[in-house]
């Protein structure tokens, strides 16, 4: 049996480990299960302070991916540097008129995408975990969107919840543990979505289903063991589970 | 004509992924050197290399550890081609005011200060697992370390900061 100084030193190592032993303790202990909300507490502007936000973080459109600011004054004036980067920029001249033919030729940034690349953003979101985030945390994330969480949960435990900035709005990013995993929901309100769109890009795997009335709702899993008939179940468990207050 | 458009398409795949990770491994490289411009060149000269050795990259699902071990080597090769002055900590969280004014909340601040301020083999594990969402076994295999060594690292990175922000640690366990 794991004793109290055992388990605040795993907590200490990592708060997010879902060991049962750990859960088992807590579960038995008001004193570590004190322990662990204020530790969480600490991890939670633990994560906020180490976001930092670099200066060049969003890159213009004429930016490309390799930034060309910063450099310092003794390393611009070298030779071989200079060379480096006449070699490269050509490299990469080639490969903006190759990425400008294909992005003329696409319909332009998908919503899919754009969920993907907010995902990428946040990936202490995905551990598994099986502390569940606080009511009062969960209902501020979710009230500015005018909706609530039924009684059941639907299709998980909720073990993240934030309120983040996406295509100008404040969205709800929560996580659910569900038996198939970390899911991660986003509650799109200002998206719409004509029908449903089902998507497998960079490693995220899954579905926005529009909402009348609401916009839509996109539920992804990390990498490609969930199939897109769980993800959908899961999409409208969820659904089925949200109570729009406004 | 086939593998030409292949080829392209693959290397605005990679250009696209760069974009994509580029915010959290310029985070990365600037709490690893604690200095926004090396942050930059660091960063920099891990894309230069990365664009000339992406056929090496097989699988995108790798992309990240892969970036992160090219930008701890660019980091370890400036200190091989120079010598950098030490600088007092207190004056390196004067230097990054404008990114501490920035931050929403003060607490935030002194949090950031605090991390300066943690010995730089406690604060790596530390980012690799909070900001990057690393597990111990992935941190172990990029640091090269044992799951056990991280995991001390890790408990005497929490245990220091809480320490440095003024946090009870009344119930914080012994070593």
């Amino acid at each position: 049996m794991m004793d109290c100084a055992q388990y605040r030193r795993s907590m200490l190592a990592d708060p997010h480990d879902p060991d049962p032993h750990l859960r088992e303790h807590r579960e038995s202990c008001h004193d570590c299960t004190l322990y662990s909300e204020r530790l969480l507490r600490f991890e939670s502007r633990l994560e906020r302070a180490l976001r930092v936000d670099p200066v060049s973080e969003t890159p213009s459109s004429s930016d490309n991916v390799v930034p060309l600011r910063g450099r310092s004054r003794t390393a611009l004036r070298s030779p071989a540097y200079r060379k480096r980067m006449f070699a490269m920029a050509a490299s990469v001249l080639m490969a903006l008129v190759v990425a400008g033919g294909l992005w003329l030729s696409a319909p332009g940034t998908s919503l899919a995408a754009d969920v993907v690349t907010h995902m990428r953003e946040e990936p202490q979101a995905w551990r598994r975990t099986d502390l569940p985030v606080p009511d009062p945390k969960l209902e501020n994330v979710l009230r500015d969107s005018h909706l609530r969480l039924g009684a059941g949960g639907g299709a998980g435990m909720v073990s993240y919840a934030n309120s983040c900035g996406f295509r100008g709005h404040k969205v709800p990013h929560l996580v659910l543990q569900t038996e198939a995993g970390p899911v991660t929901v986003m509650v799109l309100v200002h998206e719409r979505s004509p029908k449903p769109v089902q998507f497998d890009e960079q490693g995220y795997r899954g579905v926005i289903v529009p909402v009348p009335g609401h916009g839509s709702l996109a539920v992804l899993t990390r990498g490609s063991s969930t199939d897109i008939e769980t993800i959908e179940h899961l999409a409208h468990r969820v659904l089925d589970s949200i109570v729009w207050t406004g | 004509m086939k593998d030409q458009i292949g080829g392209n398409q693959k290397r605005a795949r990679f250009q696209a992924l760069c974009q994509s990770l580029r915010p959290d491994l310029l985070r990365f490289a600037f709490w690893l050197s604690r200095d926004r411009a090396l942050a930059e060149d660091v960063v920099q000269e891990t894309m230069l290399r990365a664009w000339k050795a992406q056929d090496s990259l097989q699988d995108e699902a790798a992309a990240k550890p892969w970036f992160l071990t090219i930008i701890r080597r660019e980091y370890a090769r400036c200190f091989e081609r120079k010598r950098f002055v030490t600088v007092d900590v207190d004056e390196l969280v004067a230097r990054e005011e404008p990114m501490l004014a920035a931050a929403e909340e003060q607490n935030l601040a002194e949090m950031r200060a605090a991390l300066f301020k943690l010995p730089d083999e406690y604060r790596e594990p530390l980012v690799l697992q909070v900001l990057m969402g690393f597990s111990t076994a992935e941190i172990a295999r990029e640091l090269d370390l044992s799951c056990g060594a991280v995991l001390t690292r890790l408990f005497r990175a929490r245990k220091q900061l809480r320490v440095l922000c003024g946090e009870d640690t009344s119930m914080d366990p012994q070593e």
